[in-house]
Order: C-alpha cells, then sequence, then structure tokens
C-alpha cells in the first residue's frame, strides 16, 4: 500500500480523548469504546464497521466525523439491487449521443471522436468515484446500511476497499490521491461476509444506559427541561424492556421529548404519552403492547 | 513480574490473539496485524482503552463483541499472575499461572486442540447406507438413537441444496432485450451504426418465501426438522419470514435469523405459545392476513403451508383465506407429511376445501421428501 497523503486535519486529533471533546462540542455524545474505534480507523486508514439497532446514532457518527475534520461527507445509501451505474459511475449516454452527432462533420479519426466522448467530461460520478476522486482532502465515504445491498456489490465494494481505485475500461484505472475514510453501517438484517467483516474495524453500537442517553438528550434538545427530560428517558428505556417488535431508539428518545416540549409539556404524564406514542412505537402491535403493559407503571 | 497494566508488547498480543481464537473469536492474520497495528497507534491509555482497541480490531459481529471483555479479562488475569483470576477462565487461569509466562504459546496451542476436536465427533460417522436409510426415515418414527445423526445429515443436506439452488440462478440468467445504451456505445468505433448489438438480460428476481408452519399437537415431531428446513432455505432467498401457527400465529423470522440455530431453536421453544395444542389453520392464515398479508404478501413470494390438514376450525374460512392469499402470491405449496403414508387420502374436510388453491400439494415426512421440494423453488 502507498504511503497515505498528509492530512492536516486528522493531527489536531491528538488521542481518544481529544476525540470524544470534539465530538462532544459538535453534539454528539459518545463514549470511549465508540470514541476508540472511530479513533482507530482514522489514525489507521482502515474502514469501520458499526452495527446496532435502528436509531442509536450510527449514521451520525460518519456525518460528525465530516464536521470534525471539516472535509466533506459522501454517502451512499444502499438498497436491494444497488448496482455499479447507481453506486460508482456512469455514461452521461444522451450527452455521448449528441456529441456523436456534433462531431458527424469533423475531419476528426474515429479514435479521436471515441477519446472524447470517454473523457471525463461525460462521465457521471457516484458516490463511490466521488470517494475516490476528491482533490483537496480525505473525504469521509459514509456506506449506510450495506446489509440491504447484495453479496455481488459487497464483493464489488471489497475490492474498492483494499485497493481504494477504480477502474473504468474506458479511461483506465482511477486511484485515491487521498484515501477516504470509510465507516460502513449495518442493521443486521442479513450477515455480512466474512472478508468485508475482516477488513473492518468493528463496533457494536448498543442501547445506551441512563446517563449517557440522557446526555444525549440534553445535548441535543438544549431547551428540554430537566425533569421532563429525566422522564422521557426513564420512560423509552422501560419500554426497551418490553420486547417490542421495533424497540424504541435513541431517535425515538429525542422525537418524544421534542413532541411534549412542542405540546406545552413540563412532565410525562400518561395522558402525553398516549398522544406522543406515535413517537416511540411505529407499529399497532407495539403501541399494544406498550399500553396493554401499563403506561403509567412504565412512567413511574 | 507483577504488573498491574497489561503487557503490550507484540509477542503478547500475538499470545492473546491466539488465545482469543482459541475461545471462539474467528480472529486470522490479518485480525492479528490489525490488533498490532491498533495497540501501536493507539499510544498509552489505560487497561480499559487497551481493550476497546483490540476489540475493534479483533471482533467483527455482536457475538464476538459481547464475547471478547471476558476474553481479554481472562487472559490478562491469567498471563499477568494477578492474585484473583476472573471467574469465566478460572481453569486456564490456573494452568497459565502454575507456568512461566514463555510457555503461554504451547498453552495457546494446547487450547486450539481442545477446541479442534468437538466432543461428539467420533460418535458422529455414520455410512452412506445408514445416510440413505435416515433419509427416508419418517420423522415421526425416528428412534431416539438417530435423531442426531438425522439432525447432522439433514442439516448438510439442506445446506447443500441451498448452495445448489444457488448455483442455478446464474444459468438461468439469459438476455431477451435490446440494451440501447450499450449498443450506442459499441456503435462508435463502427461510425455510429449499431452492428453490434448489446442485450439486456432480465435481472434474475430472487424470490420471497414465506413459511407457515403447523405446530399443533398432530404435527410436533415434524415441526422440528421443518424449522431446520426453513432455517437451511434462508440463504437462498431475498428474505425468508416464518410463521408458525397452531391456534395462535407467531412469528420466529428473527428467531431463525441467527447463525447459531441450536440457540435458535432452544430459543423457539420459549417463544412458540401453544406449541403442541390444537389447530386451527383458517382462524390462523385470516390472523396472519389481517396482521401482516399486506406487508409479506406480493407477487413474488412462495408461500409454503406445512401442515396435515387436521383442522379444527371451519373450512369455508379455510377456502377463503386461502382464496386471498392465492391471488397475492406467486405460488403456494401446501405439504403435508401425511402424504407419505401409503394408504392416506386427502379427504379431510380442511384439505378438501383447500386443494383447489393450492399449486403443489407434496408429502413432507422424510428427508427426502423436502429435499424433492428444490424442484418447485
Amino acid at each position: 500500500m502507498p504511503t497515505p497523503p498528509k492530512r492536516p486535519e486528522e493531527n489536531q486529533v491528538k488521542d481518544v480523548d481529544a476525540l470524544i471533546q470534539s465530538f462532544e462540542q459538535l453534539g454528539y455524545v459518545t463514549d470511549r469504546a465508540l470514541a476508540t474505534s472511530v479513533y482507530l480507523a482514522m489514525k489507521l486508514h482502515k474502514p469501520l464497521l458499526i452495527e446496532g439497532h435502528a436509531g442509536l446514532g450510527k449514521t451520525e457518527v460518519a456525518k460528525v466525523l465530516a464536521a470534525m475534520l471539516g472535509t466533506r461527507l459522501i454517502r451512499l445509501q444502499c438498497y436491494e439491487g444497488l448496482d455499479v451505474g447507481a453506486a460508482v459511475y456512469e455514461w452521461n449516454y444522451q450527452k455521448q449521443l449528441l456529441a456523436i452527432k456534433i462531431q458527424e462533420k469533423t475531419e476528426q479519426t474515429v479514435e479521436e471522436k471515441e477519446k472524447h466522448i470517454f473523457s471525463k467530461e461525460f462521465l457521471l460520478e457516484r458516490p463511490l468515484l466521488q470517494s475516490i476522486l476528491a482533490e483537496e482532502a480525505s473525504p469521509v465515504l459514509l456506506i449506510d446500511e450495506i446489509d440491504r445491498a447484495d453479496e455481488a456489490f459487497e464483493a464489488f465494494l471489497l475490492e474498492l476497499l483494499s485497493d481504494f481505485q477504480i477502474s473504468v475500461p474506458e479511461m483506465g484505472t482511477l486511484k485515491a490521491k487521498h484515501i477516504p475514510y470509510v465507516i460502513l453501517t449495518s442493521n443486521r438484517t442479513r450477515e455480512l461476509s466474512d472478508a468485508l467483516k475482516r477488513r473492518c474495524f468493528y463496533h457494536w453500537i448498543d442501547y445506551p444506559d441512563f446517563e449517557k442517553e440522557l446526555r444525549i438528550v440534553r445535548a441535543r434538545l438544549p431547551g428540554v427541561e430537566e425533569a421532563l427530560g429525566r422522564q422521557v428517558v426513564r420512560f423509552v428505556q422501560a419500554a426497551r424492556q418490553l420486547d417490542l417488535m421495533k424497540p424504541p431508539g435513541v431517535t425515538e428518545t429525542l422525537d418524544c421529548a421534542l413532541a411534549a416540549m412542542s405540546l406545552g409539556k413540563h412532565e410525562l404524564d400518561s395522558q402525553t404519552v398516549e398522544e406522543t406514542l406515535g413517537c416511540i412505537t411505529k407499529s399497532m402491535e407495539d403501541a399494544a403492547k406498550l399500553k396493554s403493559a401499563g403506561i403509567e407503571k412504565l412512567l413511574s | 513480574m507483577h504488573r498491574t497494566e497489561p503487557d503490550r508488547s507484540a509477542t503478547s498480543i500475538i499470545e492473546f490473539c491466539q488465545f482469543a481464537r482459541a475461545h471462539g473469536l474467528s480472529v486470522g492474520i490479518q485480525q492479528t496485524l490489525a490488533a498490532l497495528e491498533a495497540a501501536k497507534s493507539i499510544g498509552d491509555v489505560d487497561r480499559q482503552g487497551f481493550a476497546f482497541a483490540l476489540r475493534a480490531a479483533l471482533t467483527s459481529s455482536k457475538e464476538e463483541w459481547e464475547l471478547f471483555l471476558r476474553i481479554f479479562e481472562t487472559f490478562w488475569n491469567a498471563s499477568q499472575q494477578t492474585t484473583k483470576p476472573a471467574s469465566g477462565g478460572a481453569r486456564e487461569a490456573k494452568t497459565r499461572t502454575s507456568q512461566p509466562k514463555t510457555e503461554s504459546e504451547t498453552l495457546g496451542i494446547e487450547c486450539v486442540d481442545d477446541t479442534s476436536l468437538p466432543a461428539g465427533e467420533g460418535q458422529a460417522v455414520s455410512g452412506a447406507s445408514a445416510q440413505r436409510r435416515i433419509q427416508k426415515m419418517d420423522f415421526s418414527n425416528v428412534p431416539q438413537d438417530d435423531l442426531a445423526a438425522l439432525e447432522e445429515i439433514s442439516s448438510r443436506l439442506f445446506r447443500r441444496m441451498s448452495l445448489r439452488l444457488s448455483r442455478r440462478i446464474k444459468i438461468r440468467e439469459l438476455a431477451d432485450r435490446v440494451d440501447l445504451r450499450r449498443t450506442i456505445r459499441r456503435s462508435i468505433p463502427h461510425g455510429g451504426d449499431p452492428i453490434v448489438l448489446a442485450f439486456r438480460g432480465k435481472k434474475f428476481q430472487q424470490h420471497r418465501l414465506l413459511i407457515f408452519l403447523d405446530v399443533s399437537g398432530s404435527m410436533n415431531s415434524y415441526s422440528l426438522f421443518l424449522v431446520r428446513f426453513a432455517y437451511a432455505l434462508q440463504k437462498y432467498f431475498k428474505r425468508v419470514d416464518t410463521f408458525v401457527f397452531s391456534t395462535d400465529v407467531v412469528e420466529i423470522s428473527e428467531v431463525l435469523r441467527t447463525r447459531d440455530l441450536p440457540k435458535a431453536l432452544h430459543g423457539l421453544s420459549q417463544k412458540a405459545a401453544g406449541w403442541a395444542g390444537g389447530t386451527r389453520i383458517g382462524e390462523s392464515l385470516k390472523e396472519f392476513n389481517h396482521r401482516y398479508g399486506r406487508k409479506l404478501l406480493s407477487r413474488n413470494t412462495v408461500f409454503i403451508i406445512l401442515s396435515d390438514g387436521w383442522d379444527t376450525g371451519e373450512p369455508a374460512m379455510l377456502a377463503e383465506q386461502l382464496r386471498s392469499i392465492r391471488h397475492r402470491v406467486k405460488e403456494l405449496i401446501w405439504l403435508n407429511p401425511l402424504l407419505g403414508l401409503e394408504e392416506y387420502e386427502p379427504v379431510t374436510r380442511g384439505i378438501i376445501a383447500a386443494l383447489p388453491y393450492v399449486d403443489v400439494f407434496a408429502p413432507a415426512h422424510n428427508l427426502e421428501s423436502l429435499l424433492e421440494l428444490e424442484k418447485f423453488l
């Protein structure tokens, strides 16, 4: 592997504690375990795979990292059937066709014409290619919900993550000037290939404990009243114990607190919970389960 | 040598990696290198920070993540000869402390030997004829002695089947339409005339599978293997949703989405309500349709019902529900273990009501018949 180019921003983060601080300044409350993983991935230029339930701030890690480093965030949202055309690059066919027509009467040889229409001007850069071609500094490449893409795509990604180069048949191989920081997230809807996992640092994000979640609420909703914040967090933490189909994540906690604030409530009573139940549970069954468990009981 | 901080030399990290491998983490050379790099660049941190760094490098799944800190404590406590070994690995800790530290390399190897020989390996040997015999055995009369062998063979055969199925997709991919974009691109060397045509093959649409499993009393001896079958199919289909029903419908898809099947089966027996009760297929289907139908049924869904059709509910209800499912799915398969009995005729009222809506009505009483199913999928 070639020596990675210098990155001035990265040197500002001296150690794990500095990273925790920078993250907190940006409104992301983190713990040492996660900070260590991010720090190592950053220092060693290795991809970081973050797994965990929905709504626990996996995607946010990449955003905050990009903000901290003052660099660009390039995001690739994975989905079933994601192909190279949507993830890496595509030629601008319409423009190429026009160019062919325009060139028809010129004296150029076929080779010259071909060279022209397969130049950068006609290349539509998709996220992965963008991350390779970044000019100034290493961008943060977020590959979101990799478990949704199919295995073929995963295999392709593997190649990209080891060499950081993409070959476009008509143009040759494009190599990264600045190796991007790569963050992959997964909801574990399927098992990722061992080869991919072996290449990454790994982090499992679990539900935060009471103190951490409260800190998150305070950081994200500065206007929240202390008592209300505590109640919401306690309520959501209790709801997580209920074996719901979709246990509420931190996003749901924040939604619930925000909803209660918007309704002008100063404390979370059972009526408020009923009104804002949609913030916590995302299906009819879960809502029923929550109600049958006794909202009063969960609140106390 | 008494130290409170772990020894962070390369040698001890490598030893630790071997130790972790012996204790269930899938640590390869690559991870070991990553751990060394991580330890180097994390700098001077406390014991916990060091553990976090190694964990990021050495684990690759939630299960390993949860296991890691225990392994870490066991190893460093033992090799640092502190007074109290961690509770999780008291035995190893003892053998370790009794020997000088340089010996722990051999200890690592000992551990590997320990785990590479699973306890049951000597017993699981079964000849080809035994396998054939077991393959034909009805699930309900498998003698206790053969049960382990049957489970082993079934998981092997199911795995092979799912591999075969996934290979078959590749061959089926055929071109059927002209791809205009690529044709135009190929036309450029010919001055714009489309001489070489490019084709666009139909992208293979992976099907969804929905398994509706009868776990009522009359099906009890079959259901375990059918769950196994469902588990093996998961790899091949885009999505497998599994439900068990007797008088109530319970979704078990999540339970089966794991690597560790024995554990999943254990979890299952706790989750399945009314396991081994009576059957009400019609009502169960109605409930299913109501709660999950809209979400899970689509034109690329294969719907498999595994039941003997001994229904205590209304046949009309069953027929109505099946009709509504049939309209929405690609294929409806009914597997019936009783079809394996020679004297069996599908005359129960439930089955008669159901048959008009079923595309495939097949037996599922032994391994062979389950493997036969491959051709319908």
